[in-house]
């Protein structure tokens, strides 16, 4: 028996024994998540307030106030813990990827019934999450589909009810990290989190499953095979932001490793130096809806940018995981 | 600083484990129940499959509302043991590799018969949606023509299943014949599952929706095909079978799979995919088993599978017990009371399921429980899926107590390449 102990004992990663998380903690999520939700609550604010001054999908200022309130979902959108899936509020902001349709069918949908919830922002949140957040409010604005179907007050009364949804979703994450702030960085018996190595698993899992969502479903759904790419795939591309999500995301995630592997300089470096790789491989794509996956040129250049990002996924998995004494756990991609 | 900790924990670890060592198994005996229950498994899932090869030959000898009936009774039958071996694919590749022959879900099912006018037919993302292959015996497939004047396993399983890398081109497997037995459930909300004639086989005159020499045909090649792809698993985890070997080529790697499939079942896949997600859509048709309105059962069995590898115990189909050295006794070697907070959540677990299969079983089907505003639908469904998510954590939670570091599910490295999980 001794000796399985022993054995066991070996094959520990070599800082496994308990660190002291408690400053990576704090500084994370008062550096990094809190400032993150704190903007997103104010562009979601002039997205609603957009709306209700000009309801129509070629108004400029609504336009701008979609972009700019997406970046900064985008921004946050690997922290999926806690306040965001309280109530499906993060898929109610972000249905994607829609591998059925369910999107243009729950707008459809809404439409052709005039369905009355659009008026009452409660009702309104109890429809399904695929004709509610960022891209069902895209092919409102973007698709030519729905800029003419049905009739203009409801299609202007559904862009609304979209808008203040988003935005209803966005204050109540925001209101709700200010608590779920402490249980992160002062965990115990009774919180969600044991002890700080679970509270660090945690933002380490974001981590790692943000990278994989971006390389794999990001870049990877529209990538299809060699034979059969599918640009059309393409997250938001009605409005061109495919890329700018790769970049975006790329630019929260290096944040946040470099929070994680604050203690570990070279651990940071290697880190560092990926993602600097990375991004500066999306920045000179120059394609913006990734429609180039259909050409071989073009898809040589997105396998690049993936390849680029499976190297971050290698150094966080093999180097700072390890090193932090973590696992990544389960994540909600697991499974097919 | 770092190695004098390290030695701490080495004689921390020792002196703990020494006190409770007695009772500790061995992991290869864990590693040979989890077998023993996979083997015991799949054959009764082949076993019931088979008992739904019979009742579909009868169908198709003798069509009428009796062998229909007695058909879909055998295909329910069938899924309780299968839903139960669930927990073995997302640990094991061979068993992801090949389970979506099997269960693939969800499906556009225009691909295979008929539709109902209200179906979308081909779509951005499925041109195939509504290929109806079973009134067609020729057809276009990504620039080739296709020979289908007989509908035979291998035109299922070779040509047609996940055709032009759609994996909603499901045209083998459980749910295709459930489709084939039941049809679309077209109440939506309302009561009531798929509702097909049995005329649907009559031949001659009495057919109904056309064709229905070819949808006998279809129907028998799928049943084929999942009793010989079930007769493959099963010879895979008996003695010297290939996952058994794979799973017992390093010790710790197969601890690790035995919790990867518990977790990965639990929280990504019936959780997230399968019960959340249709309840955010509040669409009747988002559920695992759409036609037959099955789903409650198929969840229920998904949680009783989690339950029977980590207790190590499963009860066969003809009631013998398959039982030995559990992941829960490894648990309890090093934490008891750890393996205590598991075998509650799983039971916590198992009841809220229980609530949701009881309710749906008195009336109140699953894609009832889906619709938009029905808050005790909601809670139903909500139930089993915090059930899940909470066990998660302390899966994950005795992933690091019995320090099987870098659990990796999804592309199973550590069963590719067990020294990049322990470099």
């Amino acid at each position: 028996m001794r000796t399985l102990a022993l054995a066991l004992a070996l094959i520990l990663p070599l800082h496994a024994h308990a660190q002291n998380h408690g400053p990576i903690l704090t500084s994370t999520v008062e550096t990094h998540v809190l400032p993150g939700f704190a903007v997103l609550s104010q562009a979601t604010e002039a997205l609603t307030q957009a709306a209700q001054t000009d309801c129509s999908p070629g108004s400029a200022r609504l336009q701008a106030a979609y972009h700019t309130a997406f970046d900064s979902w985008i921004s946050v959108s690997h922290l999926r813990f806690g306040p965001t899936e309280v109530q499906d509020r993060a898929f109610s902001l972000a249905f994607w990827p829609d591998t059925k349709g369910f999107t243009p069918k729950a707008l459809s949908g809404l439409i052709a019934s005039e369905d009355a919830s659009v008026e009452t922002p409660a009702e309104f949140a109890e429809t399904s999450v695929a004709g509610r957040g960022f891209f069902a409010l895209e092919q409102m604005l973007f698709d030519p589909k729905f800029t003419d179907q049905g009739a203009a007050p409801y299609r202007c009364a559904l862009i609304q009810a979209i808008a203040t949804d988003i935005d209803n979703n966005a204050h109540a994450i925001d209101a709700d990290w200010a608590i779920y702030a402490i249980t992160l960085t002062r965990p115990g018996e009774s919180g969600p989190y044991r002890s700080e190595d679970e509270a660090m698993q945690e933002l380490y899992r974001a981590l790692t499953t943000g990278l994989e969502f971006t390389g794999d479903t990001r870049l990877g759904r529209p990538m299809g095979t060699f034979d059969r790419p599918r640009p059309n795939r393409a997250e938001a591309r009605r409005s061109d932001r495919s890329l700018r999500h790769v970049e975006l995301s790329l630019i929260a995630l290096r944040d946040l490793a470099a929070h994680l592997s604050a203690d570990y300089p070279g651990i940071a470096a290697d880190l560092d130096a990926a993602f600097a790789k990375a991004i500066a491989s999306a920045q000179s794509l120059d394609d913006p809806a990734l429609a180039g996956v259909a050409t071989p040129q073009g898809r040589f250049r997105v396998e690049a940018l993936q390849q680029s990002i499976n190297d971050i996924r290698a150094i966080a998995s093999a180097e700072l995981g390890p090193t932090l004494g973590i696992n990544a756990g389960f994540n909600s991609l697991d499974g097919d | 600083m770092t190695r004098l900790f390290a030695a701490t924990s080495v004689l921390a670890l020792g002196i703990a484990s020494a006190a409770i060592a007695a009772d500790s198994p061995s992991k290869a005996d864990v590693l040979s129940t989890y077998s023993n229950i996979a083997e015991a498994n799949y054959d009764d899932s082949l076993i019931a499959a088979k008992s739904l090869q019979a009742a579909v030959n009868a169908l198709i000898t003798d069509p009428s509302d009796a062998t229909l009936n007695a058909a879909r009774a055998a295909w329910i039958a069938a899924r309780v043991p299968y839903q139960q071996t669930e927990v073995y694919r997302f640990g094991n590749a061979i068993v992801d590799d090949w389970e979506g022959k099997v269960n693939a879900w969800p499906l556009d099912e225009g691909l295979i018969d008929y539709v109902d006018s209200s179906y979308s037919g081909p779509t951005d993302e499925n041109e195939f949606a509504a290929l109806n292959v079973i009134a067609n015996p020729s057809f276009e497939l990504s620039g080739e023509t296709i020979d289908a004047a007989e509908i035979t396993p291998e035109l299922l399983g070779e040509t047609l299943h996940e055709a032009d890398g759609i994996e909603a081109n499901v045209a083998t497997g459980y749910h295709a014949i459930e489709f084939l037995l039941w049809g679309q459930d077209l109440n939506g909300h309302g009561t009531g599952a798929g509702n097909r004639p049995w005329s649907d086989y009559a031949q001659g005159d009495a057919c109904t929706g056309g064709n229905c020499d070819r949808r006998a045909q279809y129907l028998s090649a799928a049943t084929d095909l999942l009793v010989s792809d079930l007769e493959w698993m099963a010879a895979q985890w008996a003695e010297g079978g290939a996952a058994r070997v794979a799973l017992t080529a390093d010790e710790a790697a197969g601890v690790s799979a035995i919790l990867t499939g518990m977790g990965s079942l639990s929280y990504g896949e019936t959780a997230g995919e399968r019960m959340r997600l249709g309840l955010m859509l509040n669409d009747p048709e988002e559920e695992h088993s759409c036609f037959a309105d099955n789903t409650h059962n198929d969840h229920y069995y998904n949680g009783v599978g989690v339950q029977n590898v980590y207790l190590g115990t499963y009860t066969r189909i003809d009631g013998t017990p398959v039982d030995g050295a559990s992941l829960s006794d490894l648990v309890i070697a090093s934490d008891p009371s750890l393996d205590a907070e598991m075998k509650v959540k799983l039971a916590n677990t198992m009841q809220a399921l229980g609530v949701m299969k009881s309710t749906a079983e008195a009336g109140f089907a699953y894609d009832q429980m889906l619709e938009r505003g029905n808050e005790g639908g909601e809670l139903l469904i909500m139930g089993g899926v915090n059930g899940f998510i909470d066990q998660t954590k302390t899966i994950e939670r005795i992933v690091t107590t019995l320090q099987l570091d870098q659990i990796d599910f999804e592309g199973s490295d550590s069963l590719d390449n067990p020294d990049a999980v322990f470099q």
